[in-house]
């Protein structure tokens, strides 16, 4: 089952959209691609994944072929896509052995991601993998390798700070609002005008757990149709003060060129709330939300370039732990390569003990045999004398063959490797052959029999 | 009761808790400035120990006949015991990292007050109703101390949400939110408000009781607090206010308890 891992692929790091979407791969013509790659006697397994920030190919070789894997599915993958080879050369990486295996587990921890740390990349690699999984085009050598992949990105997740801290506008809403109310549920959200950033906080909120989404806007179609799109009520313009202050968070974002959310409005609604917190979200430009209502008692105002600070400061955090999980990476990539090492040596070891099995078997069937056969004959001492008997005939089987070996005339290294392999007390250095256990003569014997 | 027993020597196990109370402080601190989460739950569990060890030192004079609220001092040791035990409570749901580093200090604080207090009134002059007084007043002040800790945490959090300080270490630290400190707050200060009035009361008929001519100083103080948190209770459950203006209060009337305290302390120390 051995095997070597090879990626091939392309990424926002080496190429622009322009030349990545040539080659995207629709998830209806994976199956069909992986099949062709497979196809190419360097390629055992094969997964796809497709996103809009990369698009790779990860495999698995046999024994010394990942370089021909790689020069395949380099000529295979652009080919697919009515891609000339030539012109995508340049920006098409290829990775070969524990690089590749360190790519994919960079991936798997986000920390090949445009935005370090997100999480988006994980759910697409795992159902990139099933999918070819589902395909029976992946093995066990690269299901170890993603398994493990998965593995890392969960450690990293809890072991550092590479996933912390909203990475978007929009999340960064929410976790403000957190910071203020905490639990989202049963929280009453307002979205002021119809702008597209505030659908999006809208989502956000609502997957949160807000359960009560209120829409207004100028027109009231606009209105109508975005409650719609979120499963939200729309109420009319006129009422804005009525649901200022009902709302615990606002949502802004209309088009108008003056502040909409002014001082006296909110001087109005914050006493009517008894200065309950309120949370003003402002992301139009030019702004909603007059900045001076933050200074009221209660109303906690964000606009577009404070949600944009958190963003820094937060991916700035998410950097600096990446150091960390380049370690983590670097630690599992180890333990990986060690793992598939020791699929190597499985088979021989697996055939050692079958042979071992087999020839013990054969000498017990034929003790039993013979003793039931001779069952009146033989006398206690007698049966005592056909297991010993039987006994060395095994070690004398076993052993043949080695002693062949150590007795050819370059075994120098393997005498070495004996007393490696057994628990021996050389005690001088006479030949092996001079006193042993069983007399060479007997064991051809043993073995001609058995042939 | 005699004089003996009232100067009874701690039991090697306040010893335990005032050293595990320290070393809870310190993992507070150093969770808090150095945000180190991890630091959070080994600091809680030490304040744990400790307070467990203090409840044992409590029971252990219990069993010698020295009653929690016997005396200012035991009454301000089971203060800090309520307090440490308070604050336990609310860790469990959040990480209050800021709170473990006010309030595991402060218990400290409280506890060291208490060895340096008087040991305690003469036992003739101490009746059950001067016991229970002792006793409410102890458990009221106790559970407003937690509710004016919470405060302070929700003007500090607020503060730094209103001037957007995002770099800020109780932003980072996930801190409880706003809603929950203010929440928390509320509940205490309702819980402690009927207590603390019953010790009033009871203060008031003690003082009667003793056919007291001359008012002490602290007497008006301490309704002064009792006013205080009336009315915090009034805007809260009457007005439903929210948020800093109550939060305020709820510092005021617990500065104003601490006041009671100095001054009682004071006018002991030029007494005696």
């Amino acid at each position: 089952m051995s095997a070597e891992l090879f990626v091939v692929g392309i990424s926002w790091r080496t190429a622009p959209v322009a030349v990545r979407e040539r080659l995207a791969v629709p998830d209806d013509d994976a199956v069909a691609l992986l099949g062709d790659l497979r196809l190419a006697p360097s390629v055992r397994e094969a997964m796809l994944i497709s996103t809009c920030n990369r698009v790779e190919i990860y495999g698995a070789a046999p024994p010394g072929g990942a370089e021909q894997a790689v020069a395949a599915v380099r000529r295979a993958l652009p080919e697919s896509r009515g891609v000339k080879p030539a012109e995508v050369a340049s920006v098409l990486y290829g990775y070969h052995r524990g690089e590749a295996v360190r790519h994919v587990f960079r991936v798997a921890a986000a920390l090949d991601s445009l935005v370090v740390g997100e999480a988006q990349i994980l759910g697409q690699l795992k159902a990139s993998y099933g999918a070819a999984a589902a395909a029976g085009a992946t093995g066990a050598v690269l299901g170890r390798c993603l398994e493990r992949a998965f593995g890392v990105a969960k450690r990293v997740r809890s072991e550092t700070a590479i996933a912390k801290g909203a990475a978007n506008v929009s999340s960064v809403a929410v976790e403000l609002a957190g910071r203020v109310f905490g639990d989202l549920r049963g929280k009453r959200v307002l979205v002021v005008g119809a702008g597209k950033m505030s659908t999006l906080a809208a989502r956000h909120l609502r997957q949160a757990g807000v359960d009560e989404l209120v829409v207004t806007n100028r027109s009231p179609q606009k209105a109508e149709a975005l409650a719609a799109e979120l499963d939200a009520v729309a109420r009319p313009w006129a009422e804005l003060e009525n649901l200022l202050a009902d709302a615990d968070v606002v949502i802004s974002s209309t088009g108008a060129r003056e502040p909409v959310l002014t001082v006296p409005l909110f001087k109005k609604v914050t006493k009517r709330r008894r200065w309950k917190p309120i949370m003003v979200v402002d992301i139009a430009v030019p702004r909603d939300a007059d900045p001076a209502i933050g200074e009221l008692d209660g109303v906690y105002v964000f606009d577009i370039d404070d949600l944009e600070k958190v963003v820094a400061a937060n991916l700035a955090e998410r950097r600096k732990a990446a150091d960390a999980v380049e370690r983590i990476v670097a630690i599992e990539v180890g333990q990986f390569e060690q793992w598939l090492r020791a699929q190597k040596v499985v088979p021989t070891i697996r055939a050692l003990r079958d042979h071992f099995t087999r020839v013990a078997d054969a000498e017990i069937d034929k003790l039993v045999a013979q003793l039931a056969r001779k069952d009146r004959e033989l006398g206690p001492a007698e049966r005592d004398e056909a297991v010993r008997r039987s006994m060395q005939l095994v070690v004398a089987k076993l052993l043949h063959h080695p002693q062949m070996a150590l007795k050819a005339e370059d075994a120098d290294g393997l005498a070495a490797a004996v007393q490696r392999l057994f628990p021996l007390e050389i005690v001088d250095e006479r030949p092996v052959t001079a006193a042993p256990a069983i007399a060479p003569e007997e064991a051809r014997v043993a073995g001609g029999r058995k042939a | 009761m005699d004089d003996r027993l009232l100067s009874v020597a701690p039991s090697p196990a306040f010893w335990v808790a005032v050293v595990l109370y320290g070393v809870a402080s310190i993992g507070f601190l150093i969770t808090f400035l150095q945000n180190r989460p991890a630091w959070f739950g080994a600091a809680r569990v030490v304040l744990l120990l400790g307070f467990v060890a203090h409840g044992f030192d409590i029971g252990w004079r219990g069993v010698e006949r020295v009653h929690p609220a016997a005396s200012v001092r035991e009454a301000l040791g089971f203060l800090a015991w309520i307090i440490a035990g308070g604050y336990l409570l609310a860790a469990i749901r959040y990480r209050l990292d800021l709170a473990g580093a006010i309030l595991a200090p402060i218990v400290l604080g409280v506890l060291a007050a208490a060895r340096l207090s008087p040991p305690g009134t003469p036992p003739g002059e101490l009746t059950l109703l001067g016991r229970i007084h002792i006793s409410l007043a102890t458990v009221g002040v106790a559970v407003f101390a937690l509710a004016s800790a919470l405060s302070a945490i929700y003007l500090l959090e607020e503060r730094n949400l209103k001037k957007k300080k995002f770099d800020n270490l109780s932003f980072k630290l996930q801190d409880a939110p706003l809603e929950a400190l203010d929440r928390m707050s509320q509940r205490l200060v309702l819980a402690g408000f009927p207590v603390f009035t019953a010790a009033v009361v009871l203060g008031i008929a003690w003082v009667v009781q003793r056919h007291e001519t001359m008012l002490r100083p602290e007497y008006p103080v301490a309704i002064i607090t009792w006013l205080t948190y009336a009315a915090l209770v009034a805007v809260r459950l009457g007005l439903g206010w929210r948020g800093r203006r109550t939060a305020y209060l709820s510092l005021a009337g617990f500065g104003s308890a601490l006041l009671v305290l100095v001054i009682y302390f004071l006018r002991r120390a030029f007494e005696g």
